[in-house]
């Protein structure tokens, strides 16, 4: 047994190794390893399969009361100065073990159905999920911050490959340009983060760290001010990475990537998130005063909501949440990957017709499956209650309800906010009547407002008709992990609640954290009567928001009139939200214009700065070395005609000057 | 006779045999103090001594040395145009090379860097580019003109306060000099240096000529041990230089529509870290910078080098006219990504630990005031951000995007397995000297050590 935890670095070495062996065997023999394609894929599943396993085992020693395991070997070595690298395995780590390898192997099972048509890149594709993956343990493992950084950077390197993956799409490129330089910019943060604490404590690792910290904080021997800018840049690494306000711009690009990555790149911003909140409980005293300013911005996501907790000091209900809203993310993108890919022969392989719901519609009939997976990623979202994110939210809600009202309120609003939102996703695509097959109606259906004014090129969609296909349900193997990923959507919910109320009153999760942060200490034991009394508004403002969204893309709506071809849902939407629909579409579509802003702003002025700069270069100071050159080029020329061997017009220099010189002195 | 590659076969067995020599002596003597190969009296009028020696600064520069000539005459495979000529010019900068990196005397120091300047000129004039005969006076005018400053340097150092010439590093040492002449000496040091870094304002040969340059050493040798109370007065202005070049030449390089000069220019950028690292004054931040010198030796080099075989293929290096080769080329692809990567500092490979041990080195630093390690530092990650900016960038517009057909060769040939050979044989040391530093950093360490305590602190 001693033997098993000592190898805890099997868990991410396993996953490494499979895609080492992928990439080298690509690199080396592409051809044979394209014919082997189902063995490869099966090679990678295999690997990370035992990585699961080792993960659920460590999980259950952990549950069972094991010790915390640390291990270190030194990495960087000097007089006084130990780098160390090694892994700590505590209740948390062994969580978020469990969550990254599970929702890994899901991904990968779906995906090896869902990419199985690429042109042979699949194994490139394996080959850096399993990279992908194995970086995101190695970063849960981390005992140091100078390891987390490592861990971060390759998952950032991961996500631009991945993003980057169909790169002969000049918006993929793009895209993962754009999404490595903002995580570098937040990694840049982190490092400088990382740099001050080590600055100030003299130590990377987490558990030194915070001893030093509050030992010198007792002492009063810390500059508050450097330390609170430490921490605000330590931030900057997990806002990049899990696309909080300033940073987000990233995100909605990586959408080029395929979809099974968007699941994971979603999931791996949790486990981002996650990490940090491992930080947090190292410089909490400073993180709650610090983060509500950033929480004021960030509300319209669940991250938001993780942010939220943390910033109120819930450290067990942002976790809760994590996970809960993992799973049930992972689900629904991968809901949506089966749905794109029923579309996709149907309207075509452009991001834009696949991908887009006015195509859609009444899907629960052709893909029942499908459809009752995503409503239950949907529910769970919305926060409905026996499903996870209910009981994950709700503690959030209600925290921060008892002690931030106005964020609170912020918080309850948006929580109609997204039941409105994702139920609106959910109606348009597989509720009312299939509308894949109106191309020949592109103008009826180009002034379908989804959202105000949708202004579409007509040429775009033009498409030929093919009235007898229907979108198919998908097969078993990319089913398997949408029905599996249901369970821990439905069932871990209950976890969060009183596990066992006769022996201790605390729940499960929180008893397990509070083994492994002592400094933090946040037992929350409510009964499950009060609980529930407490979650009646959050259910009832998200009930609110699915009405709302039923109303107005409710199945009734959009089943076309086919006798007058009226679309009746038009006028109403008209009548009601007019003018405020169509601004808020524009909002949404330009991204809150945000990247117009960085566009015109930071993206201007870097180029204006590098004009200059290459001006100086080119110009300045090359100039002044070529004009040195020119000079002493041109001087050589000009001596050289005056050197012309005519002894003549050397007496008549010679001469010359002798006159003047008689000049000189005669006039003085 | 024709096919069978005898010329190559013979100018690499010398140069590999050369790689092999400071592994033997190096460790049979387990002695991390100066090794001493030979010492003969050349001119014994002036006290001139043929006087080498390796020690634990050198080595690594010295098997670095070996290591990318071997590769480039290797990579220069395909030359057809008077091999010769080009084979001999090889040799001969990489004995003015290895022989500047061992030699324990001043004159003989001086000496050997003009031995190595002038098959450069000629190389450069002979195989060059395009423009290879402005590059080459260019490059001829600026190292010349800073070689001079290491003549006079040398000379005021010998001639000081004694009757008789010393020209020996050993017996410099122990030499002292007035503050402002030290410091004299120690700019005139810094220009030859500055030239050949090279720091700016005096880099812009380097774009032209694309030539490799890890001469810091010299700063190190010369400057850090021969005149330490120069460099304490120094070592701020060589941070602020240093900080303000990674910033300077990323921003001029993402400006660069020439692949070789941006490429060129994000070397000039990473030599920033390496004055960082000196300027620290830190047992991590000198470690820092001998590593730098040498991952960004291997990095530059195989940057090179990919750009060349890419060259070979577009027949272009003009950024804006390439694109969508990606497809075509899926190993070159690879491997100038993963060259990239190295080259952005990310973690596992050889940059991301040297520029983090200079960080730290920065941070450790007693001496310097809260605000200015503070703007250093932010500096330096500004320089951070920049890297994979035009980097990817690069990447992107060479590789990325959809191939059209308009451009000059219809069928572009992936890399063959002579250049895979080479790039896995460059990539080998950085993965490892990324994962594993102490392997590298036990050669120099202890000479780091003796260094700094016996002079700084």
């Amino acid at each position: 047994m001693e033997l098993i935890f000592q190898n805890v670095w099997f868990v991410p070495l396993f996953p490494f190794l499979a895609s080492i062996l992928l990439g080298i065997g690509l690199f080396f023999f592409p051809n044979s390893i394209k014919k082997f394609r189902r063995l490869s894929s099966f090679i990678s599943i295999m690997f990370l399969n035992i990585a699961m396993l080792l993960s659920f085992h460590f999980f259950w020693q952990q549950i069972t009361g094991s010790p915390i395991h640390r291990y270190l070997w030194s990495w960087v070595l000097y007089k006084n100065f130990v780098l160390e690298i090694g892994y700590l395995l505590d209740p948390l780590t062994s969580i978020m073990l469990v969550l990254v390898t599970t929702v890994a192997v899901m991904v990968m099972i779906y995906s090896d159905s869902y990419m199985f048509y690429d042109e042979g890149y699949i194994k490139f594709f394996f080959c850096y999920l399993s990279l992908f993956t194995a970086s995101m343990l190695g970063l849960v493992l981390s005992p140091n911050l100078i390891q987390v950084y490592i861990f971060w950077e390759l998952v950032g390197m991961c996500s631009y490959l991945l993003i980057g993956f169909w790169f002969t799409r000049p918006s993929a490129a793009n895209a993962c340009q754009k999404a490595f330089v903002t995580n570098r910019i937040g990694d840049f943060g982190l490092l400088l983060g990382i740099l001050g604490f080590y600055w100030i404590t003299g130590s990377f690792d987490f558990q030194q760290l915070s001893k030093r910290f509050f030992e010198l904080l007792s002492y009063n021997q810390i500059n508050l001010v450097f330390a609170t800018f430490c921490a605000l840049f330590l931030f900057l690494g997990p806002i990049a990475k899990s696309a909080q306000f300033p940073l987000h711009i990233w995100l909605p690009d990586a959408m080029e990537g395929p979809t099974p990555i968007s699941a994971l790149i979603h999931a791996a911003t949790m486990v981002a998130a996650g990490a940090i909140t491992a930080l947090l409980g190292a410089t909490i005293a400073l993180a709650q005063k610090d983060l509500k300013k950033g929480l004021a911005y960030s509300t319209m996501s669940q991250l938001g909501y993780m942010m939220l907790a943390l910033g109120i000091g819930s450290y067990k209900a942002g976790l809760f949440h994590l996970i809960t809203h993992a799973y049930s993310k992972a689900l629904l993108f991968l809901g949506s990957g089966s749905v794109i890919h029923s579309m996709e022969p149907i309207v075509g392989y452009h991001p834009n017709k696949s991908q887009n719901m006015i195509f859609m519609g009444g899907l629960r009939q052709y893909m029942p499956i499908t459809a009752i997976t995503f409503l239950f990623g949907t529910l769970s979202l919305c926060g409905i209650p026996p499903f996870a994110c209910f009981w994950s939210k709700d503690e959030i809600l209600v925290n921060s309800w008892l002690h931030f009202p106005i964020l609170g309120s912020i918080a309850f609003f948006t929580a109609g906010l997204t039941a409105f939102y994702m139920f609106r996703i959910y109606f348009l695509t597989f509720e009312g009547d299939f509308r894949g097959h109106f191309f020949d109606d592109v103008k009826k259906l180009s002034s379908i407002s989804i959202w105000g004014s949708l202004e579409f090129n007509k040429e775009q969609f033009k498409l030929d008709k093919k009235f007898t296909l229907y979108p198919k349900e998908a097969n078993n193997i990319m089913l398997f992990p949408l029905i599996f990923l249901t369970i821990p959507t439905i069932f871990i919910g209950f976890i969060g609640v009183l596990f066992d109320e006769n022996t201790i009153n605390v729940d499960f999760l929180s008893y397990w954290l509070t083994l492994s942060i002592n400094s933090f200490n946040y037992s929350n034991s409510e009964k499950v009567l009060e609980f529930l009394f407490n979650a009646i508004p959050s259910i009832i403002i998200a009930f609110f928001g699915i009405l709302i969204a039923f109303y107005l893309y409710g199945p009734n709506l959009f089943s076309l009139n086919k006798e007058n071809k009226k679309l009746p849902f038009q006028s109403k939407i008209d009548v009601i939200l007019k003018s405020f629909s169509t601004s808020i579409y524009n909002w949404s579509y330009y991204r809150a214009y945000i990247d117009s802003f960085y566009y015109s702003f930071f993206f201007k002025g870097l180029r204006f700065l590098i004009k200059i700069v290459s001006f100086i270069d080119r110009w300045i100071i090359d100039g002044i070395i070529n004009g040195i050159g020119i000079v002493s080029f041109f001087g050589g020329e000009s001596l050289k005609y005056i050197e012309g061997g005519r002894i003549s017009s050397y007496l008549f220099f010679l001469i010359f000057c002798m006159f003047l010189f008689f000049l000189y002195s005669y006039i003085i | 006779m024709n096919h069978f590659p005898w010329l190559t076969i013979i100018v690499l067995f010398p140069i590999s045999a050369g790689l092999v020599i400071p592994f033997f002596t190096f460790y049979r003597k387990q002695n991390y103090s100066m090794v001493y190969f030979r010492y003969y009296n050349w001119i014994s009028f002036i006290n001139f001594h043929w006087r080498l020696g390796i020690d634990g600064f050198s080595i690594g520069l010295i098997l670095l040395t070996g290591f990318i000539t071997t590769l480039a005459t290797l990579a220069a495979w395909p030359v057809t145009r008077n091999p010769r000529l080009f084979y001999f010019l090889m040799l001969a900068m990489y004995s003015g090379q290895i022989g500047l990196f061992a030699s324990q005397d001043i004159l003989l120091f001086f000496f050997m860097w003009e031995l190595e300047l002038l098959p450069v000129y000629l190389l450069l004039a002979m195989w060059g580019g395009k423009r290879r005969l402005y590059a080459a006076t260019k490059f001829i005018l600026y190292t010349a003109a800073g070689s001079l400053f290491i003549l006079i340097g040398g000379l005021i150092m010998a001639f000081y306060n004694s009757n008789e010439s010393t020209f020996d590093f050993q017996l410099l040492i122990n030499k002292t000099y007035p503050l402002e002449l030290e410091i004299i000496v120690y700019l005139s040091f810094l220009i030859a240096y500055a030239v050949k870094l090279p720091i700016i304002p005096f880099h812009t040969w380097l774009p032209d000529t694309h030539g490799e340059a890890h001469y810091t050493y010299g700063l190190i040798r010369i400057n850090m041990e021969l005149l330490p109370h120069a460099h304490s007065f120094f070592a701020p202005w060589l941070v602020i230089l240093g900080a303000i070049q990674i910033v300077y030449a990323a921003l001029t390089s993402l400006s660069q529509r020439n692949l070789k000069r941006r490429i060129a220019y994000s070397s000039v950028s990473h030599m920033g870290f390496v004055l960082i690292g000196i300027g620290s004054i830190t047992n991590l931040g000198l470690n820092g910078a001998i590593l730098q010198m040498i991952s960004h030796g291997l990095i530059g080099a195989s940057l090179f080098f990919l750009a060349g075989i890419s060259y070979d293929r577009t027949r272009t290096l003009v950024l804006d006219q390439m694109g969508g080769i990606g497809t075509s080329m899926p190993k070159i692809f690879t491997l100038f990504s993963s060259c990239s990567m190295a080259s952005l500092a990310l973690p596992g490979m050889s940059g991301f630990i040297a520029e983090l041990m200079i960080f730290l080195g920065v941070i450790d630093n007693p001496n310097y005031s809260f605000l200015f390690k503070i703007i250093i530092i932010i500096i330096q990650g500004i320089g951070i951000i920049l890297t994979p900016i035009y980097l990817l960038s690069m990447l992107r517009q060479m590789f990325y995007g959809y191939k059209f057909s308009n451009t000059l060769t219809p069928y572009l040939m992936d890399a063959g397995p002579r250049e895979i050979f080479i790039l896995i044989c460059l990539f080998f040391p950085i993965i490892s000297i990324g994962i594993y530093p102490n392997f590298v950093l036990s050669i120099w360490n202890s000479k780091v050590n003796f260094l700094l305590s016996n002079n700084f602190f």
